[in-house]
């Protein structure tokens, strides 16, 4: 869920980027002697559809945060959890180090050297 | 100093700065390329002449230019800053990304400390057999002395069978320290363990 209202802001600030870039295009075709019409009014109603988007997106993205937002620090944590995962990780490396010693004494035991 | 510091803005009021932003953000954006674009028209007649008009167009362009270039760099600070306030207040995300997390980490110990209980139910059961073998044979022998009661019944227990007389120069472990008549003895009784035991 966070993944995606944070996906969707990157996805804003390439249309910030594309509504800069029409408007660059618009400004150098205009500065030429014979304007492209059709072209014009592509980067137009791109850089018009991008600035609609983008407005959307941030104004419904400011409304979702005025309605979940507390002012207060979240306090949860997965520390407990990490803990004894971390432990329970030293107890499977912890038994197999012990085995790998009692493995190469086995080992030792079996074949003497001469 | 700790009067000089800002006061943090309640939420309320910072929501209202992030839409005040956006809103003169897109209008910035929005009038300055309306006024190059009207601009860019040439005009037959001019209060001033061809060349200052020109000129004053292109400062006036270069200007609005920039505008458009500041507003879309502010677009992308309001960007961020909405990511950094959806990150540290967006608490149903937050709350599944935890308890995600958490159910991950269980997960994980419950099958580590499932796979060590089971290695360990499986070396009990070798361990087991390898003791059996062990102290069934001639280096398994202890001291009476020191053995305890209950192994020495337990291995008392074992031993009491037809083939015990077969086994009995080898197997002789409880009956080391004794004579005679106590190999001769079937069943164990409480303080004959050992000769210095018996009344």
């Amino acid at each position: 869920m966070a993944n995606d209202r944070l996906r969707a802001l990157e996805e804003v600030e390439n249309q910030i980027a594309t509504i800069l870039q029409c408007a660059g295009n618009i400004v150098l075709e205009l500065s030429k002697d014979k304007h492209n019409a059709s072209f014009l009014d592509r980067q137009l109603s791109q850089f018009t559809g991008s600035v609609n988007r983008v407005e959307t997106e941030l104004s419904s993205q400011i409304r979702y945060l005025t309605q979940v937002a507390t002012g207060q620090p979240h306090e949860g944590s997965t520390y407990s959890a990490r803990k004894d995962c971390q432990m329970a990780l030293n107890r499977a490396e912890y038994a197999r180090v012990k085995l790998g010693e009692l493995g190469r004494t086995c080992e030792v035991m079996l074949d003497p050297q001469p | 100093m700790a009067n000089q510091r800002a006061l943090p803005q309640s939420k309320e009021s910072l929501l209202q700065n992030y839409n005040k932003r956006l809103k003169d953000d897109i209008r910035s954006i929005l009038d300055n390329l309306t006024e190059i674009i009207k601009t860019a028209k040439v005009e037959d007649e001019t209060q001033v002449s061809r060349a200052t008009q020109a000129e004053q167009d292109h400062y006036e362009m270069h200007v609005r230019a920039a505008n458009i270039v500041r507003a879309g760099e502010s677009l992308m600070k309001l960007v961020s800053d909405l990511k950094q306030f959806l990150i540290l207040n967006d608490f149903p995300s937050v709350n599944e990304a935890i308890s995600l997390q958490n159910q991950q980490l269980r997960s994980l110990q419950e099958e580590c400390d499932k796979k060590l209980t089971s290695l360990r139910d499986e070396i009990a059961i070798d361990l087991y057999e390898l003791e059996e073998e062990y102290y069934s044979s001639s280096y398994g022998q202890w001291d009476s002395s020191d053995l305890p009661l209950c192994e020495a019944y337990r291995r008392w227990d074992s031993w009491a069978s037809p083939d015990r007389g077969a086994t009995s120069g080898s197997a002789q472990g409880v009956e080391e320290d004794t004579d005679g008549p106590a190999s001769q003895e079937t069943t164990p009784k409480h303080g004959t363990i050992t000769a210095a035991d018996k009344p």
